[in-house]
């Protein structure tokens, strides 16, 4: 990709960011699906189910399904450059779409499978990573192809749950793998494992006040935080570490809130950047199996998306929760696009 | 995810199927008297496939739409009621379903419709291919169906856009994602062995398929292709049937298969391919799929002939695979090595143990023949109940906790009972000689269900309980020992009738329970012909030397009723007449009627004086008849 093209792209977030200053400056796209209110064989035939896959806020705060009713997407990507085109980490591969969601085409082909993660480099928007079953690929070419790029991952042990692009410098990319971290700062010509874990990274996020700053959760390792741009890793005492932790969100309105979900402790929470955590659970279902979080960035509101229950929201940084809907739902995603100014947020919404 | 196909397969399979009186279902059982031309096989079989369309073809209701598509695929191969059959497919493609379990009996209909629906009624369903996103599932049964319903789908709409496809591919895309998927799957399963392999009930799932594949995709090779992975299936299933029966080791059954042998869909294929056993209720549903386009298939007489007539015991061993790993393994899919021994009475199957599947896997048993297997419990094993989240994750791309409650919801609800039959271990090692099994078992401390379930049937006749330790039984013309290395309580179970439901009956069967978490199991069985009596069978049996010590590695050291000394040691490779056993020569197939080289894509199948030889190296067919 050129210079001048770098620029352009960046000079577009940047105005698309200026120009949302006045509302919300981002879009929540929930990647979803519903299950039938005590277990499938409650009914020999489907029932009315609302449709599964990606829902999105509106401007008056209801959610609006677009796309393919479609049970497991786990993650959405746009392009800094064109609203219109997304990419959705899914159950058949990559869905890549260029209206905004109307129409999609499988940019995978049959040699890859339930990708779990998907994302852009913001520096180099045609640069899209693929987090895969067995390993990753990565399109050069805005998804028109998808070559595998895993020299320096393990033959086994690449199972990749998460990859991440460093907002900082472009082909500087984060992996959660079965065994490790990866790290790449070659547009994944080659990787490098910066930490080893027994099972597997669950999550990897990057601080919006701090790019150096990066925290990972594990399935049997706890919470992690880097602090030098993920090259070195430490454990994060006071999160507990007996069970399996889902993933981790930033508070962008608040530097040193973070908070954590699991199925087995609900939601953890800090205030004080990982010193002290505290669960908060009360309000949410009890058992308080939380699937997934994601935490607004433009106002701090915390989601919680509890298994097969509901979505619910705190303002209050979980201290109280009340219900957003979504009931009988899995959430995959709690999925905070950058909005784009003066324009719809995705093609299909008025 | 896969509660959504779980759906869809409910969908295809026509929840409303209605179970009125089939012939051959409520008739008796079949003879197995062995059809000698190749002329009355025929006859027979298309004799069963008429009898099939009859009977779901009476199931219409008067002047009312047909309700699911079962009922049109069966109109439209007797070329009845084609008007009926276009309103009724421009009804149900209104709201088209998603997935492979609808997109086979779709493809199954179009083609069937091509000269009898109504343009309308044909543009229903290229219309649905357009706008509704089908989901391809993540197994490899999935894949296939899925794959083949694109492929064929692309071929009889060529030369359209991307836009008028769901996948946002061109025919041509399309066409060429499908074939690359079909062909590199089947050098999978001819050159390493299959995935899914000698599945209860999957085997609708690939044979069905291969059918549709077979007769009417227009390129040659790929209708080759399609003709060749049909016979490769049945021979598979003929080798590894007794009397009709499908026994021994699979990847995949259920709940009720396991127990109840007969009760599978692989005796529907066996009773419209061989003719030797009762088919199962309602042809299983999947039946009819294969029914309405069944003509087209002509059964090799050779594999014929290995199913019904077998002169003589075989030993076959063969080379298979496990799902793929994802995690938590060294290799993406293991070798599975799969022993089948068949005798007259009764045949001994199994493999060496571990996770063929995540869920479903059957590891071994003993057995017998009965006259009519319909509910008749007709085997004997023992295994350990897994219910684990860290075997799940290595099959399946998800996070941990919600596994469990998921596939207990999705179709397999007994997967968190501890007092199931149905699965594999990690911690069973199998060893088979012949018709002895040992069976190890070394489960860590903190292993959730701690402990092994041994299944004795309601069917056994003159269960023993001997001093000797050893449990004595006859099922069938099998006399059975069961030497529990641990100690155990025998409980009533509630057997679970439906793997869907979980639906439970107490049907007189027994757990054999044994808390112990190092433990294992040896079975010896024999004819009751080579005895005089019982007695004298139990008395061969007392006097075998057995030793074994469970303390550190469950160790036993056994001499066979068929004279081998067998040293199984958990973790360590068998010891046979003091070689140790070493699996890594294993061919593909290895033995009387089946072989095959590891990698070669060649089987050679054999019976008497018929051969074919299958390869697809050159994609060719090749008989021939041995002087």
């Amino acid at each position: 990709m050129s210079k001048i093209k770098i620029a352009s792209a960046l000079f577009i977030s940047l105005v698309a960011a200026l120009g949302a200053a006045a509302g919300p400056s981002h879009d929540l796209v929930l990647c979803v699906t519903f299950r039938v209110p005590g277990g499938l064989t409650a009914t020999a035939l489907p029932v009315p189910l609302p449709p599964c896959g990606l829902h999105q806020r509106g401007t008056d705060n209801r959610f609006t399904h677009f796309g393919p009713n479609y049970p497991r997407f786990n993650n959405l990507a746009r392009d800094p450059r064109d609203p219109r085109v997304l990419y959705a980490a899914s159950l058949n591969g990559v869905l890549c779409s260029t209206d905004g969601g109307e129409v999609w085409r499988i940019g995978t082909s049959w040699d890859m499978t339930e990708p779990r993660d998907v994302c852009i480099d913001p520096h180099a928007p045609d640069h899209i990573y693929l987090a895969l079953p067995d390993g990753i690929a990565v399109s050069k070419d805005r998804g028109l192809t998808w070559p595998r790029r895993e020299t320096g991952l393990p033959d086994r042990g690449k199972y990749m749950q998460v990859v991440k692009v460093d907002r900082t410098q472009a082909g500087r990319v984060l992996a959660g793998c079965e065994s490790g971290i990866y790290l790449t700062e070659t547009a994944a010509q080659s990787w490098r494992r910066v930490f080893t874990t027994q099972t597997t990274i669950t999550d990897l996020q990057q601080s919006p006040h701090d790019a150096q700053l990066w925290l990972a959760t594990t399935q049997s390792d706890g919470a992690l935080r880097s602090r030098d741009g993920g090259r070195t890793w430490e454990k994060i005492a006071g999160v507990p570490a007996a069970a399996a932790l889902y993933n981790i969100a930033f508070d962008a309105t608040t530097a040193r809130r973070y908070a954590v979900a699991s199925w087995t402790y609900g939601i953890l929470t800090t205030e004080d950047g990982g010193e002290t955590w505290s669960e908060r659970n009360v309000g949410l279902p009890v058992p308080h199996r939380v699937f997934r979080l994601g935490i607004d960035p433009d106002n701090g509101r915390l989601y919680a998306g509890v298994y097969e229950e509901a979505v619910y929201e705190s303002l209050d940084f979980g201290r109280t929760w009340r219900s957003a809907g979504f009931e009988h739902s899995v959430v995959y995603n709690f999925v905070f696009l950058p909005r784009f100014a003066n324009s719809p947020a995705l093609a299909h919404l008025p | 995810m896969i509660a959504r196909l779980f759906l869809i397969f409910s969908w295809a399979l026509g929840g409303a199927v209605i179970l009125l009186a089939q012939p051959a279902f409520v008739g008796p059982a079949p003879s197995r008297a062995i059809l000698p031309t190749p002329e009355l096989q025929r006859a027979a079989y298309l004799a069963r496939i008429d009898e099939i369309l009859a009977w779901r073809s009476s199931q219409a209701k008067p002047g009312e739409l047909f309700p699911e598509m079962t009922m049109i695929a069966t109109k439209l191969a007797l070329h009845q009621d084609a008007e009926l059959c276009s309103r009724s497919v421009i009804a149900l493609m209104k709201t088209p379903a998603s997935g492979p379990f609808w997109m086979f009996p779709t493809v199954n209909v179009a083609f069937l419709g091509r000269d009898q629906l109504s343009l309308e009624a044909r543009q229903s369903i290229r219309k649905a291919w357009s706008r509704e996103m089908q989901i391809r599932g993540d197994t490899e049964n999935h894949w296939v169906m899925y794959y083949t319903s694109l492929y064929l789908m692309a071929e009889l709409y060529p030369h359209e856009p991307g836009s008028s496809w769901y996948s946002g591919k061109s025919s041509e895309e399309n066409l060429a994602e499908a074939k690359a998927y079909l062909i590199d799957w089947m050098n999978l399963a001819t050159t390493v062995g299959q995935g899914e392999f000698n599945p209860t009930h999957y085997i609708g799932e690939y044979a069905i398929p291969m059918l549709y594949l077979a007769t009417w995709a227009q390129d040659p090779a790929m209708r080759l292709r399609g003709k060749m992975t049909l016979d490769w299936l049945f021979a598979d299933l003929a080798e590894n049937t007794l009397n009709g029966v499908l026994h021994g080791a699979n990847a995949r059954t259920d709940d009720i298969s396991v127990i109840e042998r007969g009760k599978a869909l692989a005796s529907f294929f066996s009773w419209v391919l061989f003719g030797n056993v009762p088919p199962i209720a309602a042809y299983g549903g999947w039946g009819i799929y294969f029914a309405t386009v069944a003509q087209n298939y002509e059964l090799p007489e050779v594999i014929y002939r290995i199913a019904v007539d077998r002169p003589s015991d075989y030993l076959q061993r063969d080379l298979k695979r496990t799902r793929r790993r994802w995690r938590n393994s060294d290799v993406l899919m293991a070798p599975i090595y799969k022993t089948n021994y068949t005798r007259r009475d009764y045949a001994v199957g199994s493999y060496q143990g571990g996770l063929a599947d995540p869920i479903q896997t059957h590891v071994w048993d003993v057995t017998w023949d009965v006259p009519d297997p319909r509910g008749v419990h007709n085997t004997m094993f023992s295994m350990h109940p897994v219910s684990s989240s860290y075997d799940l994750q290595t099959y399946f791309a998800e996070l941990p906790d919600q596994m469990a409650k998921e596939v207990t919801k999705e179709g397999k609800a007994s997967y968190d009972s501890p007092d199931k039959f149905l699965g594999g271990s990690r911690f069973e090692q199998v060893f088979q000689d012949l018709d002895t099994v040992i069976a190890l078992y070394d489960i860590p401390v903190g292993t959730r269900f701690p402990h092994i379930n041994g299944f004795l049937s309601k069917d056994l006749l003159q269960l023993t309980v001997d001093p000797s330790g050893w449990i004595f039984a006859q099922g069938g013309s099998c006399y059975l020992a069961y030497r529990p290395l641990a100690a155990y309580q025998l409980r009533p179970v509630a057997r679970v009738k439906s793997s869907m439901t979980g639906e439970r009956a107490s049907l007189g069967d027994q757990q054999l329970f044994s808390p112990y978490l190092k433990n294992g199991t040896i079975v010896q069985a024999a004819a009751v012909s080579e005895f005089k009596d019982f007695a004298a069978f139990q008395a061969a049996i007392r006097a075998l030397p057995l030793s074994f010590q469970l303390a550190t590695k469950p160790t036993v050291t056994f001499q066979t009723l068929r004279g081998k000394v067998v040293t199984c040691t958990f973790g360590a490779a068998p010891i046979v007449n003091g070689q140790p056993f070493d699996y890594t020569p294993w061919k593909l197939f290895e033995g009387p009627y089946l072989n095959a080289e590891k990698g070669a894509g060649r089987l050679t199948i054999t019976h008497g004086a018929l051969e074919r030889i299958l390869d697809f190296k050159t994609l060719s067919i090749t008989d021939r008849v041995k002087l």
